[in-house]
């Protein structure tokens, strides 16, 4: 018994020591990334280099550079706005759908569904060239708006498969009682199913801020003006500028949009695990 | 039932119309434009024509010699990043699945990777992988194990490779946690009986764990594909495609042809050959999910 | 819990009104769009956004002008695309080598046509610059600036090597082979920085060394492209890239100002813009400038420079008005004092430009050839990078790549 005991206990501390090392490997690119943004431009070719900058070299110039010279409060707040309106259009429209979807047997459900799978498999990028035909014609380029109603067209698949699949787990008596008392779909869909799957689309909802809040490819096509462009075209912007890449402020530039990913991750964690392992589990 | 009634027929077309438009007309439509335009001729030249041009498209893209060289690197990136997320996030979540303390910041951190996003992380492995960067300079001077700077950025091999690596990095989060969730729905007994047959750590893998998320393993599978051949920002990012053009992907290369010299026609074929391959290996493979839960 | 959910939409709700808010608060005046690759941090950019748009805006109350700054080869890319979405700018900067495939592409303006004082404005700028605005013998811009790269070249390190200055290809070729090697750190150095392989970075050397592109009327490449001076200039270079001796057009290497800044390259080929970027970064580095060495076909540089055109969409008056401050004394004199050499004859009379020392620059226009006027010129560019990648990896010898070269650029010239 002892030995076994033993042998446990050596199994515990390698499972610690290996999640360790897992750990700094995760996260050494994160705080080389910080790192890197408190030292001065002129030491990034210093030699040797160094993981972390001279103590005394720390300097906060970089993050002074960007929240005063650059249009940093532009693009902060263009990404704020494109994400939340993202993920408001996109919680209304597709637990709507996933409502009726989830709830009610109409003859075009499986085409409608058989649609959303279909596209949730094509890698989104490849439609790229076609979405910006469309764009031109919609007069929706460089426009900041404009970027609204493709966001949400490509998060709807997603959405509405993660939100049906929680419909579909209310149970049918709650609703059957107010069908009784007479009440029309709407007030259901508001009243009862809305709150019931609201856990479920706090989650999509994560999910669909960071897929706005990151997005680059789309943007950068559509995107001219300086003061219209979202944090990553921006970010990729300071880098882009050719001879010489200013690193420490494109670092500062992006410790300064990860911090609200990050709050926002660490904040609603819960939601998140929920959000993923509800599709793989369900399969 | 009340939901036979025509009001209430109506009410549902109404909720689902607002969605059902929005889908229709950025997602919808433009897949079957992009069939449309892959067969016509839509250079800068011919912008206003537009002429019907038959597969002369496709024919383009099966004979460019660039085409073959970036779905090979597209294919090589998923081949290798897929199963390498897969392995590293389920071996994660096999360790974390067995700890009590601290697993909820084990945890956390190693998503830390998944919410970054590409154009950022992008960034920091280009300047970790520099000829004269930390890497090169860690490797050589402090570890000894290379005589020289290796040149990550420059080939194409060294270019994909550091995309794949910021690949899997990014990627073991995502599988740690679908896996760990997968992990805690086997059932304990199974475990506890293949103990009393006596079977090792590694026997209980094969044999317990591997059969009990089966499931888990194919969906993500099926999604870690699509990511893989949708790979764009980090080689936008990281190498830009260069030397000509042979660290492109499919989709790099496409961006390329349509928005660097004008060739929509080319992009919309090679495109539309792309959604076709994945789709029909995306049904293989969901099938392959249906025959399992039968 | 239900307090914190709470907070959180109404600091939501509270950003969204505020990001709405200033989305919305513009003003009704006529809007300029101005597209230019000053690169965003750089000190022209600087003097474009707080001098000179100001100075305009003053003097022009009802236009304002938005200027946006995008990456060289992006604006490239930007404008072909916005022809095809109907979102060109009014105004943009463009390099002198774009202006046919633009004109091609009927989305320039023709200044000499519309604009009834055109004489008298482009009659106030150099005519060597504004032929470069003429295309089947109108004009189709005004020219804005111009410049062409010369030899900088480390003081320091050419002491240190024993090695002068090199005047010749011969000489540049064991020039570079010294200055390379080691520094005492055991860190890698380079003689001579090349940081691309497009037209832009090597006509220069296959001029000098005799070689040519085309024939004179642009139809032809084979003979020339692959001809028996132009490969012996590739191979040269090749072989030193080979040998170590250059470096910079890898995604790896460190950027060209950086490198000469920190004393890794020893030499390299840049124009007047360098001298006030040097002095911002690396106001330490002693350096000095010489022309090109000069091979069997003398000492050729690249003819660079901008001119600023009309697209079609625009507010033609007002982008018209911006077009001329732009190329007008002032605009230019205070676009001399970051590198940018005039255009216009009364700027270069000032006071600032003779102080720049443009001199050396100058008398390297003087003998510096155009890159190809025509309409494909961005798509052969691409070609020769793809052909010059292939040989200095070894991939390809010098004439095999230079003859697959000929063959496609004939296909684009026709």
């Amino acid at each position: 018994m002892k030995s076994l005991n033993g042998a446990r206990i050596r199994g515990m501390i390698l499972r610690y020591l290996l999640l360790a090392l897992g750990t700094v490997i995760f996260t050494l690119p994160m705080i080389y990334m910080i790192s890197t943004s408190l030292r001065p431009n002129g030491a990034l070719y210093e030699y040797p280099p160094r993981f972390f900058p001279k103590w005394e070299a720390l300097t906060l110039e970089n993050y002074g550079y960007i929240l005063n010279q650059s249009k940093f409060y532009v693009n902060f707040l263009n990404s704020v706005f494109v994400s939340l309106s993202t993920i408001t259009l996109a919680a209304a429209v597709s637990s709507a759908m996933a409502f009726v979807l989830g709830k009610f047997k109409l003859k075009a459900n499986k085409l409608i569904f058989g649609f959303i799978i279909l596209t949730m498999i094509i890698p989104g990028t490849t439609m790229i060239v076609p979405q910006f035909e469309l764009a031109t014609k919609l007069n929706l380029v460089n426009q900041l708006w404009g970027l609204i109603p493709f966001y949400v067209a490509w998060v709807i698949p997603f959405s509405t498969f993660m939100i049906k699949g929680f419909m579909e787990n209310i149970p049918g008596e709650i609703m059957e009682a107010s069908w009784i008392d007479g009440a029309s779909v709407w007030t259901v869909y508001t009243r009862i199913a809305l709150p019931l799957a609201s856990p479920a689309i706090a989650s999509v909802s994560i999910f669909n801020f960071l897929t706005a809040w990151e997005e680059y490819p789309w943007a950068n096509t559509v995107i001219n003006d300086t003061s219209k462009r979202t944090l990553p075209i921006a970010i990729a912007g300071f880098f882009g500028q050719h001879q010489f890449t200013q690193w420490g402020y494109v670092f500062a530039m992006s410790v300064l949009t990860l911090i609200p990913v990050v709050l926002i991750f660490i904040l609603c964690q819960k939601f998140f695990v929920q959000g993923l392992t509800a599709g793989s589990v369900k399969g | 039932m009340v939901t036979k009634s025509r009001l209430n027929r109506a009410q549902l077309i109404a909720l689902l119309l607002p969605g059902l438009l929005v889908f229709a007309a950025f997602t919808v439509y433009p897949i079957i434009r992009l069939f449309w335009m892959s067969l016509c001729d839509m250079s800068f030249s011919s912008m206003l024509t537009q002429p019907f041009n038959g597969i002369a498209n496709y024919k383009e893209v099966f004979q460019d010699q660039t085409f073959w060289t970036v779905f090979v690197n597209s294919i090589v990136y998923t081949l290798i990043t897929v199963p390498g997320q897969m392995a590293i996030g389920l071996f994660t979540a096999i360790l974390l699945n067995g700890i009590k303390r601290f697993s909820v910041t084990f945890r956390v951190i190693n998503y830390l990777p998944v919410v970054t996003s590409w154009v950022i992380a992008s960034l920091v492995f280009r300047y970790i992988f520099n000829t004269e960067g930390l890497l090169n300079y860690f490797l050589w001077k402090i570890l000894g194990v290379t005589s020289s700077n290796i040149r990550w950025l420059d080939t194409r091999w060294g270019g994909i490779s550091v995309a794949m690596i910021l690949g899997i990095w990014k990627g073991i989060g995502w599988n740690m946690v679908i896996f760990l969730a997968a992990l805690q729905q086997v059932p304990q007994d199974l475990y506890e009986a293949s103990d009393i047959d006596g079977c090792g750590a590694w026997g209980k893998f094969i044999h317990v764990t591997l059969p009990g998320i089966k499931g888990t393993i194919l969906f993500a599978l099926i999604e870690l594909t699509i990511g893989g051949f949708n790979v764009f920002t980090s080689i936008k990012m990281i190498t830009g495609g260069k030397p000509a053009h042979q660290t492109d992907t499919l989709l790099t290369w496409m961006y390329y042809k349509a928005f660097s010299t004008g060739k929509f026609g080319y992009a919309a074929a090679l495109s539309f050959v792309m959604a076709l391959c994945l789709g029909l290996l995306a049904i293989v493979q969901f099938r392959m999910m249906r025959n399992r839960d039968n | 819990m239900r307090t914190r959910t709470k907070l959180l939409a109404a600091m939501l709700a509270c950003l969204m009104f505020l990001t709405v808010g200033s989305a919305f608060a513009e003003g009704e005046t006529v809007t300029i769009n101005f597209w230019h690759h000053y690169s965003a941090q750089s000190a022209e950019n600087e003097t474009l956004m707080n001098v000179l748009i100001p100075a305009f805006e003053a003097e022009n109350p009802g236009i304002k002008v938005n200027a946006v700054s995008h990456e060289w080869a992006e604006l490239h890319d930007k404008v072909l695309v916005s022809a095809k979405s109907n979102a060109l700018p009014d105004v943009a900067r463009c390099d002198i080598a774009w202006l046919p495939e633009f004109q091609k592409m009927g989305i320039l303006v023709a200044l000499d046509e519309e604009m009834p004082d055109f004489a008298e404005v482009s009659g106030k700028l150099l005519d060597s610059a504004m032929s470069t605005t003429v295309i089947g013998g109108h004009n189709y811009a005004l020219a804005l600036n111009t410049n062409s790269k010369i030899v900088f070249y480390n003081k320091a390190m050419l002491e240190e090597a024993g090695v002068q200055v090199p005047t010749t290809m011969d000489e540049w070729v064991e020039t570079v082979k010294k200055l390379s090697g080691e520094n005492a750190n055991g860190q890698q150095v380079w003689g001579w920085n090349e940081p691309a392989l497009a037209g832009w970075n090597i006509c220069p050397f296959i001029w000098s060394f005799g070689g040519s592109l085309t024939n004179e009327d642009q139809t032809v490449a084979t003979g020339y492209i692959n001809g028996p001076a132009t490969v012996k200039a590739v191979e040269t270079f090749a072989e030193l890239v080979k040998a170590g001796g250059i470096t910079g057009f890898n995604s790896g290497d460190i950027p060209m100002t950086d490198g000469f800044g920190t004393g890794r390259y020893a030499m390299m080929l840049e124009g007047p813009w360098k001298s006030a970027e040097l002095a911002g970064a690396y106001p330490d580095v002693a350096y000095g400038t010489a022309p090109i060495p000069a091979g069997e076909g003398g000492s050729i540089s690249v003819l660079g420079g901008e001119d600023i055109a009309m697209f079609n969409t625009a507010n033609k008056e007002a982008a018209w008005k911006f077009m001329q401050f732009m190329t007008g004394e002032f605009a230019e004199t205070e676009m001399a004092k970051c590198g940018q050499i005039p255009v216009n004859k009364a700027a270069l009379e000032s006071e600032t430009v003779k102080a720049a020392d443009y001199a050396p620059f100058i008398e390297a226009i003087q003998t510096a050839k155009a890159r190809p006027t025509v309409a494909a010129w961005s798509e052969m560019d691409n070609d020769l990078t793809v052909a010059m990648t292939a040989v200095v990896s070894g991939e390809k010898t010098a004439q095999e790549a230079m003859d697959e070269l000929a063959a496609k650029w004939d296909e684009l010239l026709k």
